[in-house]
């Protein structure tokens, strides 16, 4: 092994579905020898058996449904607020001290603080669960997007100002295109982000949801459930993650 | 000479096309077969009414006894290590705080100096967080015994069961732990029909909830339910004014209650007190490995409860020493929302023909309430999740229990203006003229009055007997008298104290249906059984 030696694709993708494949042969040897008990570490035919159950009793499809629906929205709604007034903020230092006050500490909040105040001010309808998951990402994404537009180098908007470019100019013809790929990756990890905070989402009046399903499932001792509706909200985040790691990547090729 | 279609224009049509198919897949259902398929929606809920409750006989199967008592329980080891025992903050655990002097292990405490083991008390209130340590087990950093209600216990058992517990102890009844907070408009269970009622999904409150619907004639379907996933955020949600009734807990559903204006407490588990049993549950491999410790276990404990009973107020002030931010007054308010059974009462509990509510009827009642609605899928006999050797082994700490005394003294009879929490209807079938109950009419009494008079034990009952308007109003006042003094006869003879009753006849005064149609005549002859509070 050097340090930082590129891997060819062919390769890199053999070690990927190793180390998956020593984590599911290390799951089942620990299960099924019951090395951890089964009521701690169920087994993988558990989990599997589970599937079946959530799917034509709890409404699986459903609850993965609205769960993407909340999690796409809050995400949606963080980005549209956060990349304005982030651009406006990196490009004019007295926008963002102006700002920086409110925002900042934010990042310390704890989130579940929120929930019961999200409830007081929006019911316990959507609007509250989206706009839990909406303040979540966007206390994060903010401080990201102002970062992307200051990281810009100085010499594009040297050469921009030499060569007679207007400050309307320098912003959608330097700033913006050279702060966007930054932005979409921070989009990408918020989208991670929105994620985990599905359960705390979904603690009041949600009909459907992966994370209510979850919380029932802990209600009733069900190992298995729990496990199985993990793994679905893992390959929604995978899935969803290479998504917009494709998109990002067809919009941004300047940056490749 | 046709004209060549232009590439917008192509796509404008075959959009078209898939729009008017789309639409027609979406007029005849195809949509919504497909979604059924794909997404199948969840499994539609049973709907729970008065019948579920109380309809219950004896418990089949023997309890799982030995027969042995006074004597050490055989087989198994001596642990060398305190038993761990997972609680949360509620005041139901002051006879094992008291017998253990605090939380932490210790030689100073009744555990070790009377029985010779240590225990370790572990608050976390955190329910899922509990399962965790319980499944974990005591030898790999959990703990060996968790709490339970009787009704989650029957929730949770099929999830547990490769574990094996058993519940060994039952430490409190929940006496105002639990209860209903309203909007002011509400003034008995009836009214709550359609409203927005919040509670943590599967849990004692839900239980506690679908209780009094059903004993106040409405069902599960009757009321909009809003789940949350604890109980302290229903009581907040309530407060908030986004719902119009919540079933939560102490302290939290007082202060929701007080603090939003025209709220009040419409039922609580003061009222309802054998409802609501605290458990504590012990892994099938520690009751395999260490069962003479459980025996001192549950010995230590109910002599730690004798002496919490008998002094209060030291009770209390260790109770705000050991909890947390618990001050005196705190402690004293904990110890008022439960009631420690002794020795003798734990017995009862446990034996199937030892209450009216005991452990057999509220566990068969509540697995049957929790697969009702879908929260459960396999059945178990309550006698399978019970192990009652510990207690009866520790028989020969206690010496002087004898028979369980009546514990509610109902002395003056209830003011006949006040309001009752819920009134059950009840047609019970007498022969025209006569008010002698017949086997039929005894058998309807003991499935749907016995029980909701013993659950509310701690309640009024106003029984009121009605009939029809045939005939003449003063013999129909005097018959449906008779008829009500014949229950009350006949609820008496089950052990109840006489002055818990009130009786009236109504005669065809309060018809709840027109008396021009057979259909309406037969309504109104009935009964109805309306829970006071005192």
């Amino acid at each position: 092994m050097e340090i930082r030696q590129p891997l060819s694709n062919h390769k890199a993708r053999g070690l990927a579905l190793a180390g998956l494949g020593v984590f599911l042969g290390s799951w089942a040897i620990l299960s099924y020898a019951e090395i951890i008990p089964n009521v701690i570490l169920p087994s993988p035919t558990d989990v599997l058996k589970a599937f079946p159950m959530l799917h034509f009793e709890e409404a699986l499809v459903r609850s993965a449904g609205w769960s993407i629906y909340r999690v796409t929205m809050g995400f949606v709604l963080s980005a549209l607020a956060a990349i304005p007034l982030g651009l406006l903020m990196g490009t004019f230092p007295p926008v963002r001290h102006f700002f920086a006050p409110l925002f900042d500490p934010l990042r310390f909040l704890p989130i579940s603080a929120l929930v019961p105040l999200t409830i007081v001010w929006f019911g316990i309808e959507e609007m509250q669960k989206i706009t839990f998951l909406f303040m979540g990402t966007f206390v994060y994404l903010l401080p990201l997007v102002v970062e992307a537009v200051e990281s810009v180098d100085e010499v594009y908007l040297q050469t921009a100002t030499t060569l007679g470019a207007t400050k309307g100019q320098i912003v959608t013809q330097v700033l913006i295109p050279g702060s966007l790929p930054a932005i979409a990756e921070a989009l990408r990890v918020m989208n991670g982000i929105g994620w985990t905070y599905v359960i705390l989402a979904e603690v009041i009046n949600a009909r459907y949801g992966l994370g209510a399903l979850i919380t029932v499932a802990g209600k009733r001792s069900h190992v298995d459930q729990i496990f199985a509706l993990v793994i679905v909200i893992l390959v929604i985040g995978v899935v969803s993650d290479f998504l917009i790691r494709w998109i990002n990547r067809r919009l941004f090729f300047w940056k490749a | 000479m046709a004209r060549q279609l232009t590439p917008l224009g192509r796509i404008l049509i075959v959009l078209c096309g898939l729009a008017l198919i789309g639409y027609g897949l979406y007029r005849y259902g195809v949509f919504a077969k497909i979604a059924d398929v794909l997404a199948p929606d969840k499994k539609a809920e049973g709907t729970v009414s008065k019948d579920d409750f109380g309809a219950v006989g004896p418990s089949t199967g023997a309890s799982a006894s030995t027969g042995g008592t006074g004597a050490a329980v055989k087989g198994g080891t001596r642990l060398d290590r305190p038993i761990k025992v997972a609680i949360v903050t509620w005041g139901g655990y002051a006879g094992g705080i008291v017998a253990n002097g605090g939380f932490p292990p210790n030689k100073e405490s009744l555990f070790y100096k009377d029985q010779g083991i240590e225990v370790e008390l572990l608050v976390i209130d955190d329910f899922e967080k509990s399962r965790d340590a319980f499944r974990a087990g005591g030898d790999r950093g959990g703990v060996d015994i968790m709490w339970s209600t009787v009704d989650a216990f029957a929730l949770e058992y099929g999830g547990l069961k490769k574990l094996n517990p058993k519940t060994i102890l039952q430490y409190d009844w929940s006496r105002g732990g639990d209860a209903i907070a309203v909007d002011g408009s509400i003034k008995s269970v009836a009214d709550l029909r359609g409203k927005k009622l919040a509670c943590a999904e599967a849990t004692p409150s839900h239980y506690f909830a679908l209780y009094a619907l059903t004993q106040g004639g409405l069902t599960n379907r009757d009321v909009q339910w809003v789940f949350t996933t604890s109980a302290v955020e229903a009581a907040n949600v309530f407060k908030a004014g986004k719902v119009d009734a919540a079933v939560s807990w102490s302290p939290d559903v007082y202060i929701a209650a007080r603090e939003r204006p025209g709220a009040h407490i419409l039922a609580s588990t003061k009222e309802a007190s054998n409802l609501i049993a605290d458990i504590f549950v012990a892994r099938g491999d520690f009751i395999e490995q260490h069962p003479e410790d459980l025996r001192r276990f549950v010995a230590g404990w109910l002599k730690g409860v004798d002496q919490a009973n008998a002094n209060p107020e030291r009770t209390a002030l260790l109770l705000s020493k050991s909890f947390s931010g618990i001050g005196l007054e705190d402690a004293k308010g904990m110890l008022q929302d439960v009631k420690l059974p002794n020795y003798a009462e734990n017995r009862a509990f446990f034996s199937a023909q030892g209450m009216v509510a005991n452990y057999h009827s509220i566990f068969k009642t509540a697995q049957g309430i929790w697969r009702r609605i879908g929260k459960v899928s396999e059945v178990f006999e309550p006698y399978q999740t019970v192990d009652t050797r510990f207690m009866e082994g520790a028989a020969e700490f206690f010496p002087a229990a004898g028979e369980v005394k009546p514990e509610f003294e109902f002395k003056a009879p209830p003011k006949s203006a006040a309001a009752p929490i819920l009134t059950k209807t009840v047609s019970v079938y007498f022969p025209s003229g006569s008010s002698t109950l017949d086997e039929n009419a005894k058998a309807v009494l003991e499935t749907q009055v016995v029980e909701l008079a013993a659950t509310f034990g701690n309640a009024y009952m106003r029984i009121a007997g009605n009939t029809d308007s045939v005939g003449s109003r003063d013999a129909n006042v005097r018959l449906s008298r008779a008829r009500a003094d014949a229950v009350t006869a006949f609820l008496v003879s089950k052990g109840f104290d006489r002055n818990k009753f009130e009786v009236v006849g109504n005669g065809p005064d309060k018809p709840v249906a027109s008396n021009d149609t057979d259909e309406g005549r037969a309504k109104n002859r009935r009964t109805d059984f309306e829970v006071i509070p005192r």
